[in-house]
């Protein structure tokens, strides 16, 4: 999702605009939880740059619907549609909403992270071994969240921020990996990202 | 964990699950789920308001009021969401159809959401969901379950899948695979 060349540009069509405002509405919210967790001023202002995305988006999106509406029932549907953009652009707000608690001071809000930690899927965090035989292989071609149920939603690498890393980003050492999922699915995944454990191999699929 | 943050906890979750049965309310166009968002929706409300006050009154008992504030604006903020899901759920309630293009977008998304019955012999019958760790064996996170006429909504780590029961499941489009051959039993859990 970052702020790479091109990908702030808006989707051509309707379809892949709310894809995207759906995508973002589920994985902003995660980002704020994870602010408050870790404290990270740093993931406020990448969820307050999602906020500010979008809005973009429901402009287009409404524009868009208007254009395409031919008939009663399309206006009856494309109005629904709209009614759902709506309702991811009102979770982002609410996700920008809860980033702006960091505000006050941390001796004000000792409680945020504490309760964060008892939610059914939780947000937390782990380094990737040198040892370990995830390096150098993409989220993607692993399939990380379906192995483990962990989804990755932000990475640091050095003192680089990445949020929503892409399928094909590549992995690295020392990678720092802000992951929600349940605590069981955590600890598979600390076992291979240890290095403890190794990745599972599956048997090529035959063909058909 | 004070009573008040447990009850700031349940509708944080709530909300969580609110959003993803309002998709899956959209996808199948169901209006069962659907109304269940909508119950939802009252429930968290009142949660809300009883969270809001108890604050305030233990503001007036120990004088923290950054600690009340903090957890009103938090409340209210996770009070959106569920606004919102009930705004998602909302569009299902009217007698249109959902527009097509909502099913693909949820369908392209990379949260998905799939369904499957459970047969005889799949590994995930008769275990609860803590003892198949489907979660975390294939990514997909159970949002209900349907059994004969019913609904589970929002099952536990402690709620049994019996042969029969259809799973309605959000995660990676890449697990949508393996957790439909666990319901067939023609994968076999890890």
């Amino acid at each position: 999702m970052g702020h790479e060349d091109g990908k702030d540009k808006v989707p051509r069509t309707v379809r892949d605009i709310l894809t995207e405002m759906k995508d973002t509405s589920e994985v902003i919210v995660d980002l704020a939880y994870a602010a408050l967790v870790f404290d990270s001023q740093e993931m406020a202002e990448e969820v307050q740059h999602l906020e500010r995305r979008m809005d973009i988006l429901l402009y287009n999106i409404r524009i868009k619907a208007m254009l395409s509406a031919r008939t009663k029932r399309d206006a009856e549907q494309l109005a629904g549609l709209l009614q759902v953009a709506s309702a991811a652009e009102a979770i982002s707000n609410a996700a920008g909403d809860i980033v702006n608690l960091l505000k006050y001071d941390s001796d004000k809000r000792p409680f945020l992270p504490i309760f964060l930690k008892e939610a059914e899927e939780k947000i937390k965090s782990l380094t990737l071994a040198e040892k370990s035989d995830m390096v150098n292989r993409t989220i993607g071609e692993m399939g990380v969240e379906s192995e483990t149920g962990m989804r990755i939603i932000a990475l640091k690498r050095g003192k680089r921020w990445m949020y929503d890393p892409e399928p094909n980003n590549r992995l690295k050492a020392g990678d720092l990996l802000i992951v929600r999922g349940t605590d069981n699915g955590f600890e598979v995944l600390r076992s291979f990202a240890s290095g403890d454990r190794l990745w599972p191999q599956y048997p090529v699929k035959e063909a058909g | 964990m004070e009573e008040l943050e447990k009850k700031l906890l349940e509708v944080k979750d709530t909300s969580e699950l609110m959003v993803d049965l309002a998709y899956s309310s959209l996808l199948y166009n169901n209006r069962d789920i659907a109304q269940e968002v909508m119950e939802l929706e009252e429930y968290t409300d009142e949660l809300t308001t009883s969270i809001q006050q108890e604050a305030i009154r233990r503001a007036m008992s120990d004088g923290d009021v950054s600690r009340a504030f903090v957890t009103i604006k938090l409340v209210e903020s996770l009070e959106e969401i569920c606004d919102a899901a009930s705004g998602i759920a909302d569009v299902v309630m009217k007698n249109v159809e959902p527009h097509p293009v909502i099913k693909m977008s949820i369908r392209d998304s990379e949260v998905t959401i799939a369904t499957a019955t459970v047969i005889e012999g799949s590994d995930l019958a008769d275990k609860t969901l803590d003892e198949s760790k489907l979660a975390s064996q294939s990514g997909m996170w159970v949002v209900a379950i349907k059994r004969g006429r019913r609904y589970v909504y929002g099952p536990d780590e402690e709620t049994s899948v019996l042969v029969g029961d259809t799973l309605i499941v959000r995660g990676p489009r890449d697990g949508e695979e393996f957790f439909k051959d666990l319901a067939s039993g023609k994968a076999r859990l890890v």
